[in-house]
């Protein structure tokens, strides 16, 4: 009862006049809920936006990743024709350096390390082509056509135990025949022991085959050994023939010296600058 | 008395919210409204077994009042005066149990006009000030009505 007459005295007194301090009082009493409702409120809107920063990040990384899984099966189908044509710019960069009528062909079989094995192209006599023209790619000889079908031909490489070419040697100018010796490697026969080779030395073709014209890399000296009246002169072939994609095929009986047109000196034309 | 126990202060209950809807509906008639207000205020708010009870009804009559009248810039004053005249009937009550009429109506008259001048105090502190009105007199005009239904038809359970 007195709770009751207390509190509408004290409605009264606080309301009484114009003054606020009704609404002040009321403003006082309601800022402990009201702050705790503005932190509640910020907490719902914090937590909704994380939440939809979380969706939102995970759609991307789905998207993100099925993009990347696209571009590694694209790329993984790309691949092979990537390497083929950067094989093939660098074919097309040869091709100005030497000024001779090339043909380019597709390596489709390579059985080399196989006992009387060899290289298939994708070439044959419907392309113009005929036995013993050469072969090179970009980093330097591979060999000489060995049989040529009306639309493939097999491949003689520089390393097969019958095949012979004509080369030279960088520094002492000696020239000799080229053997192979297996996957990779080949001899110099019919070096004269009374010359002087030095290991590392590059080795070109000397032209006097006449299947490769003269200056074309063939490889590098391993080892030399005197062996009898001459030496014995390994050497490691210059072009990988275990990958080869796509090849150069000379025109048949080139011309022994070539001039390579004015501009960057290639490797494989060195040869000509130490003559 | 044949009718149980719980029967008159069920009536009394019943017959005060009447009043309080006539308090609002007699809106545009103020010295109607102020009969019924002096009627529960001063005639059945005291005969609740609480003074409680009574109080809450006299300031319940009170609000609703000055809510429907719409005058006052600050409302409570005629609930917090109520109350006072509520308790003064209580006690008056109490101590001398009414027994005939005409002192019943005295008493009545005597209440009114102190109820009036609380209330028009109470008023007065809470909003300021305003104007009285002739909703006083209308109950005093009235009292042989509104007394005699509260002392003969709703005799006091503090009688009995």
């Amino acid at each position: 009862m007195a709770a009751l007459l207390l509190g509408h005295l004290g409605w009264m007194v606080l309301g009484r006049g114009a003054s606020d301090r009704w609404q002040h009082l009321l403003n006082v009493m309601a800022a402990p809920p009201r702050a705790v409702s503005a932190r509640w409120e910020r907490w719902r809107a914090y937590r909704g936006q994380r939440v939809a920063s979380l969706g939102e990040a995970q759609v991307e990384l789905a998207t993100l990743r099925a993009q990347v899984a696209a571009l590694l099966t694209t790329r993984e189908a790309e691949a092979p024709r990537l390497a083929e044509a950067e094989e093939a710019i660098r074919l097309l960069g040869l091709k100005k350096l030497l000024p001779l009528e090339f043909k380019a062909a597709r390596v489709i079989v390579n059985v080399r390390k196989a006992p009387f094995g060899g290289m298939i192209i994708d070439q044959g006599a419907d392309a113009g082509l005929s036995p013993d023209q050469g072969v090179i790619a970009p980093e330097g000889v591979v060999g000489r056509l060995w049989d040529v079908g009306s639309s493939q031909s097999s491949l003689l490489p520089l390393d097969a135990y019958n095949a012979s070419t004509g080369v030279m040697l960088a520094r002492s100018r000696a020239t000799g025949v080229l053997q192979g010796l297996g996957p990779g490697k080949a001899a110099i026969r019919y070096i004269g022991n009374q010359e002087v080779v030095q290991v590392g030395e590059p080795v070109f073709t000397s032209g006097l085959d006449r299947v490769f014209p003269r200056g074309l890399l063939v490889g590098y000296v391993s080892a030399v050994l005197p062996h009898d009246v001459e030496l014995h002169v390994e050497v490691v072939l210059a072009a990988p023939l275990d990958r080869l994609g796509l090849v150069l095929i000379l025109p048949a009986h080139p011309r022994l010296e070539i001039q390579p047109p004015a501009g960057p000196v290639d490797a494989t034309v060195a040869g000509k600058e130490g003559k | 008395m044949s009718n149980p126990p719980g029967t008159p202060r069920v009536r009394r209950f019943l017959l005060a919210l009447f009043c309080l809807g006539g308090i609002h509906y007699t809106a545009p008639w103020p010295g109607l409204q102020a009969v019924l207000n002096s009627f529960l205020v001063l005639g059945l708010a005291p005969g609740f077994n609480s003074p409680l009870a009574g109080m809450a009804w006299a300031a319940a009559g009170g609000w609703v009042l000055e809510g429907t009248l719409r005058l006052y810039p600050h409302l409570g004053g005629t609930a917090f005066g109520n109350m006072l005249a509520c308790l003064l009937a209580f006690s008056l009550l109490l101590r001398w149990p009414p027994h005939t009429l005409k002192p019943y109506w005295g008493r009545q008259a005597a209440l009114v006009v102190i109820h009036t001048l609380l209330v028009q105090f109470s008023v007065s502190f809470a909003a300021g000030s305003h104007a009285w009105g002739t909703g006083w007199l209308w109950s005093l005009v009235l009292i042989p009505a509104w007394a005699t239904l509260a002392l003969r038809l709703h005799p006091p359970l503090h009688r009995k």
